[in-house]
Formats: C-alpha cells, structure tokens, sequence
C-alpha cells in the first residue's frame, strides 16, 4: 500500500506545481520524505492510540468547491478579522478583514514567498508522514504578520469548513509572525458534514521578544472527519504563547502542540479539554521544550470520555542542560463515564537541568457518586447534576481562555454535550 | 404530614432498619437519638431516597405521597430536606450557583417560575446574614475548604433557602463548638412553624436543649424501642441507653 499512497500522492504533490510560487522545491523534498517514512507506525510510541487505519488504506483525494457553499456560523463575540477556509480553499466572499489589514500584514500564503524567497526556511516541514504531506501537498494558508508594538485586542477567527468531501482532505498551513511585543489572538474553528474528509493543518508561530500570541481552537468536525492538527510555536525572550483547545468533533482526532521557549522568561500555557464520545479516538500531544533558563510553562488539560470512547494525552517537557530556573507544570485529569472508556496519560519530564521546578500529575476517575446525590438531595435532577459536576471538572482548563463570548460558548458545548448523553454516567454510590 | 409504617431498609445483604413506625405531624419538632449503627443514618438516607439503600419493605408517605416512587430530587421538590452529617465538597461549583441551580430545579418542580438573579440575591444575602455566614463563601466552591462548623451552617444556609416543609438533620449537631451549635439551633427554630416539621437524628442530648422537640424516639437496632417527651433524652443521657430501654 505505502507504493500506492506515494504515487498518488506524488501525484497529487505534481499537480500543485507552481501553486505557490517558490516552494516547489520544499514541496519535492517533503514528498520525497514521505515516500521514504510513510505513515507513522501504529507501534510508534506518540501514535499509538491514534488510529492512522483510513491514512494507511486510502489516498485522499484533493478537497474541492462543493457544490453548494455551507452555512457559515456567526462570530462569538467582536472580531479584528475573519477568514473562511472551505474544503481547504480560502473564501474571499465569506471573509472580513475587518480593520486588521491596517494593523498587520495579511497575505494567502501562494504569495508568501514570491518576495520573500529567504522565508521558505522557515517553513516547518514536518517530522512524520502527515506533516511532511501536508509540506508537500501546500496550498492555501493565511500569512498573518504583526508589526513590533502592534496590539490587536480583538481575536482573528480562522473558520474551516469541510463539507462534501468524502475521501478527500485539506492540507492548511497557517502562518503566524507577531515582531517585539506585538500582540495578537487567534481563534481557530473546525466544523465539518458527515463526509468521511480528512483535515490535515499545521500552524506554526514565531512570536518575537515580548510579543504574545493567544490561540484557542474549537474543534467540531463532522462526525466521520479525520483531524490531524500541529502548532509549531518558537518563542523569544519574555513572549508569550497561551493555547486553549477544545477538541469534541471528529472521528480520529489529533492535536500537537509543539513550543520552543527559546528567550530567557518566555511564557506558555498550554490547556485542553477533549469531549470523547462513544466511538471517537482523541489523542492531544504536547511537547514544551525550555532551551534556555528562567522559561516557564504549564498545561492544563481535562478530558471526559464517555462509554467506548478513547482519548489519551501524551505531555512532554524538555528542559535542556542550560534552562536552569525553568518552572514547568503540568495537570492531566480524565472522567470516564463506565468502564469501556478508556483515558491514557503518559506525562514526561525530560530534565537536564539541575535547578528547576517542575511538577506533573495525572489522574483518571469517575464522576463522584456521593456529589450526585448531595446536588440531587438538594432538588436538582442527576441530568443536570452530572452536567453542573463535567462542567466544574473541565472548567479550570478553560478558565484562561481570554474572551468571554468565546469561553462561555465553549462551556456551553459541554453542557450541551452532556445533554446528549443524560441516561448516562450513574456511577453505583460506594460507601466511604 | 410524614407518616412511615414497618419499614425495612437494607444496604448490601444487610437489614439496618427493621420495621420502623413514625409519624410526625405539621408544626411538630421530633428527635430520635440513638447509638452508633441503631439505624438512624440510614433512615434518614432511605427518606432521602440515596441508591443503595434498598427498602425491602413498608411504606413512606410525606404530604399524602409514596416518597419511595419518587426520585430523590422529586422528594426534595415535595418539601424534604436532608441536612448531611458529612456534607459533600464540590470542587468547581460555587455556593451560589448551587444555591440558584436548586432552588429553581424545586421551583420548576412545582410549576413556579425560575427566581431572577437580583431576587435570588436579595433573598441569600439575607439567608447568609441571619445565620452569620459571610458572604464571601457564597462565592466559593460548595464546601470546600470550609471548617466543620462552616459546613454545617452552609447546610442551614441550603435549608433556609429551599424553605423545606420537613427538613430531617443528621447529625447536624456533630463537631460543632458551642457558638456554631448556637448558630445551627437558631437556624433549625427560625424554620419551626405551624405548617413544618423536623426531624432531629443525634446521639447527644447537647443540641436539645437549644431546640426543644416535641417528641423524642429512642432507636436501637432498626427499630423505635421507645418514645415520649423531652424529658426521654436527659434521661438517657443520664442513665444511658441500656437503662432506658
């Protein structure tokens, strides 16, 4: 099969020549990579509880213009600017630019490297076989450049939608430069039909001196969808890059992030809350690599399975022999609503440094029998008073989400996604 | 107003209450005092209607209604309460929204309109200041990191403001210096009147003498052995348990 997908994907990477003027190089280069690592292999340590079956099996074709264009949701709250990416392709018609244009540079990525040939280098190109496709296989992507000093409060919101695009996928990439102490957030939403699509995205960020970046995801793919999502962040000295991400859609879904403190007193936080229903695999990496001292980190991520469901989190920080000083933290708690969910957490510290602070915990259980009953004893349902107990389990992860249109409408999918499973998760009490 | 007849009440394989009778009128204050493991938790969590207790036969009616179809939250919309002798922390969740969340899950119950937030206020503020809670614990998570006393005057804070037609107090009494007790008594008399009732579980004569009931049991082993007035509890915590019954 690995022939088969390397020619039809080498194909595919052919016919994209010259779409993005400059990068047809990268692009050989990565697909040449591809054809030699392939798929990750479903032994591989940080892939083992994704399920890569429908990668290994199928060539996804190149998403097109569907037929009709979907409905694209509102904004949760006030804008700078927002991007529509149907299929993969960016939609001019259904963007705003808001009064960021002022502000920044905002280009499509097929003219990124026109004038600035230099930039290719920067382009990540990806250490497994679906980042290095999604190398190969560039297309569309939003170039997003802030100026040193530039503020934008309000968030940029990214909309991509898949629709009509069974056996197809989409390869994003998005680029994000803020100069010295610019700042900027960015919202980033995934929905999608029920066609078996495969969404396959990369972000990466270069967040310069005392420049801060906030990224929240909302991920609500379609139910048969393939997510597979990375962040590549590099930050300066004393920057900042905060990321929250839901993840509740999809069949398979991935999502790594990657940050690189490369100045002394950088800052990330990196949070989470997966939503995994029955059926679902949802699978959150993050790797926070301290290259130098006095960086600090910390995660915070929560996930609820429910029955059949699978989701797992792998946190890795790295702290190099000369990051002295770095502060790392790092909390993973599973719910799992009955003994058929399953929730893996495999937190990793690897410490070179003698002088640190770094702490990690995880931990997997079951909603509190003797809470139900103490909220039920008080006149309220076990329906609501499971959902009142998922929402207080999850919210610490949501809590530095920085806007409130955007974080309450994120609370609200929980409750709404406990709504949908109200005959479930009635653990037996047992006695203290 | 609540009217229970040979209850039997299991958890697991085991019989803990074994052919209860009792009934308690409006405008009436009872106490059933008992040792540890007479059955008297367990009672109280059967009324209540806690999962596992398995009523495995008899019958309890609370305002002309089969208590035992009912769902525990059904009973509580009803007009019972359950004070805890361990009152549950719940990380997450604040008093207030607890608090809020219900009184309008009872309200719904029976068909009133939800209270709106500047209502709901008023009406907390005013629960907290009479049984000297401070307000700043409204604003914290339910129970947590709260003294033993705290949790029992947030379990009276719970009470005053679902207004329960008979609130059942396990315990409430326990752990509790004297200040606090004051505090618990003053709000379990403010909640005596003609049309409700309470029903006192203790095994000490202490909290009695702050709130007089009306009538006192004596349980050991599952079942009432004996009843009379208020005078029964300084008896038994004069001549002890044995001796009295």
């Amino acid at each position: 099969m690995q022939d088969e997908l390397t020619t039809g994907y080498s194909a595919q990477a052919a016919a994209l020549k010259g779409t993005v003027p400059g990068a047809d190089d990268l692009r050989a280069q990565a697909m040449t990579d591809f054809g030699t690592h392939g798929f990750p292999h479903a032994r591989a340590e940080d892939w083992r509880y994704s399920d890569l079956k429908a990668l290994r099996a199928n060539v996804y074709a190149p998403a097109e213009a569907p037929e009709a264009m979907p409905t694209i949701p509102a904004s949760m709250g006030d804008t700078a600017a927002r991007f529509v990416f149907v299929n993969g392709r960016y939609q001019e018609d259904l963007s705003d630019l808001g009064d960021l244009w002022q502000a920044a540079s905002i280009r499509p990525l097929a003219n990124h490297f026109t004038s600035n040939a230099a930039r290719l280098d920067e382009l990540v190109r990806g250490e497994d076989g679906v980042s290095l496709l999604n190398t190969a296989l560039l297309r569309d992507g939003m170039v997003i450049s802030v100026p040193a000093g530039v503020e934008v409060d309000d968030p940029v919101e990214i909309v991509h939608v898949m629709t009509e695009a069974a056996g197809r996928a989409a390869h994003l990439r998005h680029v994000i430069e803020l100069g010295e102490g610019a700042k900027l957030s960015v919202f980033e939403r995934f929905i999608g039909d029920d066609s078996a699509y495969w969404q396959n995205i990369i972000l990466q960020a270069r967040i310069a001196e005392g420049a801060n970046l906030g990224h929240i995801r909302l991920q609500e793919e379609g139910a048969s969808a393939l997510h597979t999502a990375k962040v590549y962040a590099n930050v300066d000295a004393v920057g900042e890059y905060r990321c929250a991400n839901m993840t509740a859609g999809g069949k398979m879904a991935r999502f790594e992030a990657h940050v690189r403190l490369l100045g002394e007193e950088a800052h990330a936080t990196v949070d989470g809350v997966a939503l995994t229903a029955t059926g679902q695999v949802h699978d959150t990496l993050t790797h926070v690599n301290h290259v130098v001292p006095f960086a600090t980190s910390d995660q915070i991520f929560r996930t609820v399975a429910d029955a059949r469901g699978k989701t797992s989190f792998a946190g890795k920080v790295t702290v190099a022999k000369d990051a002295q000083k770095t502060a790392a933290d790092q909390s993973f708690k599973a719910l799992v609503f009955d003994r058929t969910a399953e929730a893996n957490a495999k937190p990793e510290l690897e410490i070179f440094a003698d002088d640190v602070k770094c702490s990690h915990g995880a931990t997997v259980g079951e909603l509190d029998a003797k809470a139900i009953f103490y909220l039920t004893s008080r006149g309220i349902d076990p329906v609501t008073a499971r959902r009142m107990l998922v929402e207080a389990f999850t919210a610490g992860a949501l809590e530095r989400v920085a806007f409130d249109e955007i974080r309450d409408a994120m609370m609200d999918r929980i409750g709404t996604w406990m709504a949908t499973r109200a005959d479930r998760a009635i653990p037996e009490v047992r006695e203290a | 107003m609540l009217n229970i007849k040979d209850l039997h009440v299991s958890v697991g394989d085991k019989e803990i209450v074994k052919g209860l009778n009792l009934e308690i009128k409006a405008g009436e204050t009872h106490a059933i005092m008992g040792l540890n493991g007479a059955g008297k938790s367990t009672l109280a969590a059967a009324i209540a209607g806690r999962d596992d207790y398995e009523v495995t036969s008899g019958s309890i009616e609370f305002g002309g209604k089969d208590m035992l179809a009912l769902e525990p939250h059904e009973r509580v919309g009803e007009g019972l309460f359950l004070g805890f002798q361990y009152p549950v922390e719940i990380p997450g969740v604040s008093n207030l929204n607890f608090l809020r969340t219900a009184l309008n899950s009872v309200r719904k119950y029976r068909g009133e309109a939800e209270m709106s937030a500047a209502e709901f206020m008023k009406l907390v503020r005013e629960k907290a200041k009479a049984l000297n809670m401070d307000p700043e614990m409204l604003k914290r998570f339910v129970n947590v990191g709260f003294s033993g006393g705290e949790k029992k005057r947030n379990e009276m804070v719970q009470m005053a403001v679902l207004d329960p037609k008979l609130a059942i107090l396990d315990e409430t009494d326990s752990g509790l210096d004297i200040d606090a007790l004051k505090t618990v008594a003053e709000g379990i008399n403010t909640q005596r009147r003609k049309d409700t009732a309470i029903l006192l579980i203790t095994h000490y004569q202490r909290l009695l003498s702050y709130v007089q009931p009306d009538v006192v049991h004596v349980m050991i082993d599952g079942r009432i052995v004996k009843s009379g007035g208020k005078e029964l509890a300084l008896e038994l915590e004069e001549k002890g348990y044995a001796d009295v019954a």
